[in-house]
């Protein structure tokens, strides 16, 4: 019963919770959903325009599109989600250490940090994924490596804060090891904000891999991935400009559904808002 | 009130902009280009060719429309009987872009400048002095070389003025002999050239020319739509699309002696026969250069293509596309699929991939690559493709460091294929990374050397591409057609097999 008042609750929260399931469940499923083998090249039938067969039309190689964008689900939520899950964890860690211990370990964490934000972030991870090979493993390497910053300065001005309160006080003083008190008493007072910020980032990070892809930084022929697809199809936009309309609205509507999904969490978790 | 007058000015503005861009369009032109070069030093890598492209660097010969050579800075030439003395009559009156005359001595300091800078130099020929007589240059060799005019073609063998301060000739560029001088250079970006005033060969039509690098296909084409550029080098069948049709444009097509092929490592998996033949056989070229190319190339097999004459047809393929018989090589050589995964295993039981290393500014080679990708697959053999930039691409030849890697390359640069056979298959050559080796392929290579008969040559050559064939040796994939795309207000543009020459005197403005 009370479940069911949460959802009613939050109309737009709920909308957005269901959206996402369902791309979730495009990717799980895609083998289920996809009419074609994404990586089955009927070379005869190259850049065929949409069609009964083929409902999105083909690529150069002609392989079906449609399941191409299927599966490229797979491969952007999949891969998102490990980043924002690394991120996340290293950002959250590197800030709780930095803001709890203080001294040298606080200068050493934050001054690197501040050296990552001293260049804009996607030149830089440009530089690092160009420097460790094409790959999406070494694009999730590189984002990770310059998007940790923002969780790790987040979770040490709040454990900064949280530091202060009388019942860490009361549990230093009650002689709890120092592990417990921060899996214990400072880590749940920060996490919610952390999620929430975790979950309005899947949408901006879900674009940076795809962006990385895209300038051949990412993914790699013939994996089928949104930010490559566009790359391959922009030689023939012209021809054929089915080749890139399909995994950009694929990408629209992906990140605005992980978007507005971000912004419904934090509505719903938000403290103030109560 | 006030609309009117902002329309007013808007007007005025606009016929002050179309004005003004008139004006400045009036003896100039701007050529989309792609570029390589990161410095204009003729002798690092190749960037003279660059130099030759932009209308500045001239050689003692010249390649001309049909391919055959014509004189250029030397007015004729001759060889002594057995090849090994040539003698270079060096035309008079020319001037170098500054004004100094362009004489014997200094087109000799010139050359010498090259054989000291150039690691090149030795793939060409051998020299053993070189002396000025007269308004003769004297070439003596240590070995006979059949086609010295068509080395000294090579845009490697530009004449520049060495007589003056070259200090900073990465921008400023070398002073040359060409119808048009470097003005400014920015790699990557642009080149300016401006008339050659003391041009020995006729009036020089524009009075400056931008070479703009654009290195995006899509850009380049658009650029051209949109008038930004007038001529777009580089262009692809996929652009004929865009343009067919529009009488602004012009299209030109020539079948190039450009052959798209891909190294065969010989040191990692792919020394096995069996496995190069099955690779060879799982193609299926034909589809790739009608199809998936919709014409821009020709279907390969042999190292010279169909355009030279040096019996194409007369080559036999045993590799030709056999995706059943691919299977049959693996199976009979012991690569066979026993854990299930779709892809053969070999003969030791051990999973393995093939590494095929492509570059991005060619867009056909994207194509080739994950077509054989796909095709192979299907004869359980798997290929992973690696991506990279051209300068990476190079670093991995020179270490050897690849399974497959594509090459793009003009066959006949000295206007006869023994160079690039040379350069590639023989077996202790420097661009030779592949490990490939056959002493019958040597030998012949050396007897070419000293071949002097047309005929002869011709035999030689065809039984050296036969041995590379046999031997598995290398995949052929294709030999593109180019397309030189521009349009009608200019006119002059033409194709030159050898694609040595880009902006020449005769390209000016349409009447």
């Amino acid at each position: 019963m009370k479940k069911k008042n949460f959802f009613l609750e939050n109309k737009q929260f709920t909308i957005f919770f269901i959206l996402a399931l369902a791309v979730a469940g495009i990717a799980v499923f895609a083998p289920w959903i996809a009419p074609k083998d994404p990586l089955e090249a009927v070379m005869m039938d190259s850049l065929k325009a949409p069609c009964a067969e083929y409902p999105l039309g083909t690529d150069k190689l002609g392989r079906d599109l449609l399941s191409r964008v299927i599966y490229g689900t797979r491969t952007s939520l999949v891969m998102t989600l490990i980043l924002v899950a690394v991120i996340f964890v290293i950002g959250t860690a590197l800030g709780i250490i930095a803001g709890y211990f203080g001294g040298w370990i606080d200068e050493i964490i934050m001054r690197i940090a501040d050296m990552m934000i001293s260049f804009p972030g996607l030149v830089l991870a440009i530089a690092i994924a160009g420097m460790l090979g094409p790959n999406l493993t070494n694009a999730v390497i590189a984002i990770s490596a310059v998007s940790w910053t923002k969780y790790a300065r987040l979770a040490r001005s709040m454990v900064l804060k949280v530091k202060q309160n009388l019942y860490i006080e009361a549990a230093k003083v009650n002689g709890t090891s120092t592990l417990k008190i921060l899996w214990k008493h400072v880590l749940p007072n920060m996490l919610t904000t952390m999620v929430v910020t975790a979950a309005a980032d899947i949408g901006t990070m879900m674009l940076e891999l795809a962006s990385l892809s895209f300038l051949g930084f990412g993914a790699t022929a013939p994996t089928p991935e949104w930010g490559l697809m566009l790359n391959e199809g922009r030689t023939y936009m012209a021809k054929a400009p089915w080749l890139m309309i399909a995994p950009g609205i694929a990408i629209v509507i992906a990140v605005v559904i992980f978007n507005m999904l971000g912004d419904s969490i934090r509505d719903v978790l938000d403290p103030k808002q109560e | 009130m006030k609309i009117k007058k902002l329309v007013c000015a808007a007007v005025i503005g606009a016929a002050v902009m179309m004005a003004g861009s008139a004006a400045s369009a009036e003896g100039t032109a701007t050529i989309g280009v792609t570029s390589f070069a990161d410095t204009l030093e003729p002798n690092e890598q190749y960037f003279s060719w660059v130099i030759s492209r932009y209308g500045v660097g001239e050689c003692l010969a010249r390649f001309g429309l049909d391919g055959g050579l014509e004189p250029c800075l030397a007015e004729s030439w001759e060889a002594n009987e057995d090849g090994t003395v040539w003698t270079f009559k060096l035309r008079e009156g020319v001037k170098f872009s500054n004004g100094n005359d362009c004489t014997p001595e200094l087109v000799k300091a010139s050359l010498e400048r090259t054989f000291e800078m150039s690691e090149r130099v030795p793939g060409f020929f051998d020299l053993a002095s070189l002396e000025v007589d007269g308004q003769n240059l004297v070439f003596t060799l240590n070995t006979a070389n059949a086609n010295m005019a068509g080395c000294l073609a090579d845009p490697l063998f530009l004449i520049m003025d060495t007589s003056i301060d070259n200090s900073n000739i990465e921008t400023a560029g070398p002073v040359c002999t060409g119808p048009y001088a470097f003005q400014s250079f920015v790699p990557t970006d642009a080149a300016v050239v401006v008339k050659n005033e003391y041009y020995w060969d006729g009036e020089v039509p524009f009075d400056s020319v931008t070479l703009k690098c654009v290195d995006d296909q899509t850009t380049r084409s658009m650029a051209l739509q949109t008038g930004e550029i007038d001529i777009a080098y580089n262009l692809k069948t996929e652009n004929v699309f865009e343009f067919e049709g529009n009488p602004n444009y012009e299209i030109q097509q020539l079948q190039s002696l450009r052959s798209t092929y891909a190294f065969m490592n010989q040191n990692g998996a792919l020394g096995d026969l069996a496995l190069r033949q099955a690779f060879l056989r799982g193609l299926d070229k034909e589809t790739y250069c009608s199809v998936l190319l919709e014409g821009g190339a020709t279907a390969g097999k042999a190292p010279v293509p169909p355009t030279l004459d040096y019996g194409f047809d007369e080559l036999v393929d045993e590799n030709a596309y056999d995706p059943e018989g691919a299977k049959a090589v693996l199976a009979e050589a012991g690569y066979v699929d026993n854990d299930g995964d779709g892809y053969v295993e070999n003969p030791d039981g051990e999973p393995f991939s093939l590494r095929f290393v492509i570059y991005t500014s060619r867009a056909e080679l994207g194509v080739y690559a994950q077509a054989a990708q796909a095709n192979l697959k299907d004869i359980g053999i798997n290929v992973e493709l690696e991506t990279v930039s051209y300068e990476t691409l190079l670093d991995k030849r020179d270490a050897g460091d690849y399974d497959l890697l594509i090459w793009n390359v003009l066959v006949a640069n000295t206007g006869d294929p023994e160079n690039y056979l040379r350069e590639n298959w023989y077996s202790t050559s420097a661009n030779n990374t592949a490990g490939y080796s056959n002493p019958e392929v040597d030998a012949k290579l050396d007897e070419l050397a000293v071949t002097f008969d047309a005929d002869a040559r011709k035999d030689l050559i065809i039984q050296i591409q036969q041995e590379i064939m046999d031997d598995a040796a290398t995949v052929f994939f294709g030999y593109e057609t180019t397309y030189l795309f521009n349009s009608t207000r200019v006119t002059g543009v033409q194709m030159y097999p050898m694609d040595y020459y880009w902006l020449t005197k005769n390209i000016k403005l349409a009447e």
